[in-house]
């Protein structure tokens, strides 16, 4: 009896160790490892809920005009839900009127508007009357616009819409489906690389003489400058030796110094980039690269123009294109004068050159040129800087555009995790998708307070961080040991110990209940 | 014997069964056809179609090839990975939007007749390693990246050329080759993909939004196991044995050795051959490409999973590279030169000027003459 109760004992301890604490222990080890996350929060993030919110202020010489103008730009703004406009209604002194009528210029009368008020404010805008204006409405690079009487309101209302605030690009910016502007300009990024390629297929036939460092710093650095608040640039520049293109470009007579030109098909351009890319060696860097190339033609190929595809010359000061999320070309041509020197040698147009590059860079960046409104007069660039109310917008832009972007990618994530059950999901993850949750929380908040430029820092944040929880190495690393083989490891190794502990396991009931286990042997 | 001539009989029987059902297919295909080419009419004479084809809204190209055998008697895999690599190049997508990996180095093999080269045809006629090829992964590195790089979760120090920089208006071409199984694919001889973690890695690209279409050719034995699993959407797919088929090769390059091409993509390279950037060629003429007869395995299409319809898509959707150029007429007028302030350089200040000894210290020696 005591040798059959021994053994029953040792029985009920391998089932003690095996089953009761060894299969939960197994369970327990083996599972995905899974930081808790705020499902909840993520699946109630709502795209279409971000809005804008940002300060106008309308100054009027009489309390009439102002309550007109603010009556009109209120009703259509009404029912747009991407932005809402904090209006403020500021009677003009009669001093700052009648400076503001008899400045020389409108330049000097925002000059006389800077002195009273704060044009330097992010997301603040004045709509000023001016009553001697020779156009119904005149746009001042900086944050001012002038009116000339209530007669103008429509032409207010819509410059606002399609200029200032450009709504469409905005609601372009939250939608599920990238637009025209989202399809040009980069992807959000904390940062961007810009390289400026001189390509110089035949330097033993001519010299050209480009101050590339000068350049660079000059123009683009006081471009970029403009942009540090949403930004970091780094500047390169680049000489290309010997990079032959074939334009396949055909020879037309023309009245020029020349006497021809040569005439480039459209459809080729797109090849010069691919060439262009074998060289450029512009993967070097971290982080997108904006390339920008002037190719210096040779004088047996100058000049070059740029034919459309129903074979007509396009007229541009100088021929230039860009392709979206990639970065820009000038083709740039020495003069006959240039070629026929002893020493032949040409000394590009820097500011024609580095203006086309600009106008690039602008497009790449995110700001979206204006169409043409009837009454309306926008005052030219004339310097490579961008306009504030282009900075303020570019803001809107962003931050709504790396909310959603951000919003979208954690709710894929967590789709993701339902659909695929062996994703582990680290602390270090985990901590990346609540700063995610809770910095996409704050920039909402802050984006509808109208503090833009705090909403922009944060929502860069989420972005950043919903972007490397998604793109996490680690993400992956149980992804190649998925359940089925799980098992096909863990049974052929437990069976044989498994198989005798559960057929023991009947004994061992029956020897608790106090029953004779076996009967014919005791006979 | 006899239990083999049984096997014979019975595979016989189930070929005759499946042509049998592919007739009657083809007949209420027909039908179809006909019926569809009547409304097509009706309806022509009332709007005119603009285009022959669907349009595509895919804004850039990508391809992955990938090999995934290693050793000389595989050579046929690195030519029909190269072959496929040099059209697809031809076809206009650019070295950084191509993703090449290739296990082996049979261009260097200690065993290669011809150093440094890689035909894909016994002639000798092309040589498919010819002008610069830029392999981004090779050797052991390709084991688990292929899954990494589908996915975007590469190691942080990867460099851009390796990495899939693809958005959700990319067409992505997918190339596999090597030796695969009922539901995987081996990579190389330690490691393998199973058709389920393929179409997870798919599905994950697709939740990103990092594709437009994904075409997806493979071409290994019982290939089309791998696509079976697919549940993202706008993947066509195309393999070239069923499963329990095997592929074959085509042909020997006696000189070399060993057998230098697959028969799929020997016939696949014959069409492509023929296609160039503004050809008007459709991709269902690419999935029939290789006939049974030519190919002695059943070329596999899934294409439930694929929004348009493969005769009128052009086969340069996957295969060229398009490019959105802008024309830009507008520069800024730059009236105001800017000067940006520079920060004050930094230069080393050199206090002296060094210059070499003379070689016989005669400045040294007093002067006797």
């Amino acid at each position: 009896m005591g040798t059959e109760s021994n053994r029953m004992w040792a029985s009920a301890a391998f089932v003690g160790v095996l089953i009761v604490i060894g299969m939960p222990l197994w369970w327990k080890t083996t599972e995905v490892y899974r930081v808790s996350l705020p499902y909840d929060k993520i699946s109630s993030f709502n795209t279409e809920a971000h809005y804008v919110t940002t300060q106008l202020n309308v100054l009027a010489n009489d309390e009439r005009t102002a309550s007109e103008i603010i009556g009109l730009i209120e009703k259509t703004f009404e029912d747009a839900d991407i932005i809402k406009l904090k209006i403020k209604k500021i009677i003009l002194s009669e001093e700052l009127q009648s400076k503001l009528e008899t400045a020389a210029s409108e330049h000097r009368s925002v000059e006389e508007l800077a002195n009273a008020f704060d044009l330097e404010q992010h997301n603040t805008f004045y709509v000023v009357q001016k009553k001697s204006l020779l156009q119904d409405v005149w746009l001042a690079n900086e944050r001012v616009m002038f009116y000339s009487d209530d007669k103008s309101s429509s032409i207010v209302v819509e410059v606002l819409k399609q200029w200032i605030y450009q709504t469409s690009v905005l609601l372009g910016a939250r939608s599920e489906k990238a637009d025209a502007a989202r399809q040009t300009r980069f992807p959000p990024s904390n940062g961007y690389h810009v390289v400026l390629s001189i390509v110089q297929p035949r330097p033993d036939a001519i010299r050209v003489d480009f101050p590339t460092k000068e350049a660079v710093e000059d123009y683009i650095g006081t471009f970029v400058d403009e942009l540090s608040v949403l930004h970091n640039f780094t500047l390169k520049s680049q000489w290309l030796y010997l990079l032959d293109f074939d334009f396949q470009a055909t020879e037309v007579k023309d009245k020029t110094e020349w006497g021809r030109h040569y005439a480039v098909a459209q459809d080729r351009l797109s090849l010069l980039l691919t060439k262009l890319e074998e060289r450029a060696a512009t993967q070097v860097s971290e982080l997108s690269t904006i390339n920008l190339a002037l190719y210096a033609t040779p004088c047996e190929k100058a000049p070059l123009a740029i034919y459309d595809s129903s074979d007509r010359m396009i007229s541009a000061p100088v021929p230039a294109f860009m392709s979206p999320k990639w970065g820009g070309v000038v083709l740039g041509s020495p003069s006959a004068a240039d070629c026929n020197d002893e020493v032949p040698t040409w000394q590009p147009n820097i500011r024609t050159i580095m203006g086309a590059f600009i106008s690039h860079l602008r497009k790449l960046i995110g700001i979206v040129d204006n169409e043409y409104i009837d009454g309306a007069f926008l005052e030219p660039l004339k310097s490579v800087v961008p306009r504030k109310w282009e900075i303020d917008n570019l803001l809107r832009i962003r931050t709504l555009e790396q909310l959603t972007s951000a919003e979208r990618t954690l709710q894929s994530l967590a789709q993701l995790l339902g659909e695929i059950s062996n994703i582990v999901i680290n602390d270090e993850v985990g901590a990346l998708i609540n700063s995610a949750v809770e910095n996409i929380r704050v920039a909402s908040h802050l984006l509808g307070e109208g503090k833009l430029l705090e909403a922009y820092e944060t929502s860069l944040i989420a972005f950043l961080a919903a972007e490397s929880a998604f793109m996490e190495p680690s993400l992956l690393s149980l992804l190649y040991f998925p359940d089925d083989q799980k098992y096909a490891i863990y049974i052929p190794l437990f069976l044989p110990i498994m198989f005798p502990v559960v057929l023991s396991l009947k004994h061992l009931i029956l020897w608790m209940r106090g029953k004779p286990i076996h009967k014919e042997k005791t006979e | 014997m006899s239990l083999k001539e049984a096997a014979e009989r019975d595979r016989e029987r189930s070929i005759i069964a499946r042509t049998n059902a592919t007739r009657r297919f083809f007949n209420i295909n027909a039908l179809y056809t006909a019926l569809l080419f009547i409304t097509w009419i009706s309806l022509n004479s009332a709007v005119k179609i603009p285009e022959q084809f669907q349009k595509s809204n895919h804004t850039n190209n990508w391809a992955v090839l990938v090999d995934t055998s290693r050793f000389w008697f595989n050579y046929r895999h690195v030519a029909n990975v190269l072959s496929i690599y040099r059209s697809v190049k031809r076809l206009g997508i650019p070295d950084s939007q191509i993703i090449l990996m290739i296990s082996d180095d049979m261009a260097c093999n200690p065993r290669n007749p011809r150093p440094a080269t890689i035909f894909n045809n016994a002639h000798e006629q092309i040589n498919v390693y010819g002008d610069d090829v830029e392999v981004d992964y090779r050797g052991y590195e390709l084991m688990e990246n292929f899954v990494r790089l589908l996915t975007g979760r590469v190691p942080p120090d990867t460099p851009r050329s390796k990495r899939l920089l693809t958005d959700e208006g990319s067409n992505i071409l997918i190339y596999l080759t090597g030796h695969g199984g009922d539901g995987f694919l081996k990579f190389q001889d330690s490691e393998e993909i199973t058709s389920q973690e393929l179409a997870d890695a798919l599905e994950q690209m697709w939740q990103k939004k990092r594709y437009n279409e994904i075409f997806f050719i493979i071409d290994t034995c019982q290939a089309s196991s791998m696509y079976e699993k697919f549940y993202s959407p706008n993947i066509l797919a195309t393999a070239s044995s069923l499963v329990g088929e095997d592929s074959l090769s085509h042909h020997v390059d006696s000189a070399i050795g060993v057998y230098i091409i697959d028969r799929y993509t020997y016939y696949v390279l014959e069409f492509l051959e023929n296609v160039h950037p503004n050809s008007d060629k459709t991709m269902s003429e690419f999935l029939a490409v290789c006939p049974k007869s030519a190919c002695l395995s059943t070329v596999g299409v899934r294409r439930d999973l694929f929004n348009r319809d493969p005769n009128k898509v052009p086969i340069t959707d996957f295969f060229g590279s398009i490019r959105p150029v802008i024309i830009t007429t507008d520069p800024i007028n730059i009236l105001e030169i800017p000067k940006r302030k520079r920060k004050t350089e930094k230069k080393t200040k050199i206090d002296e000027k060094r210059a070499y000894l003379p070689q016989f210290p005669m400045h040294l020696v007093q002067a006797t003459v």
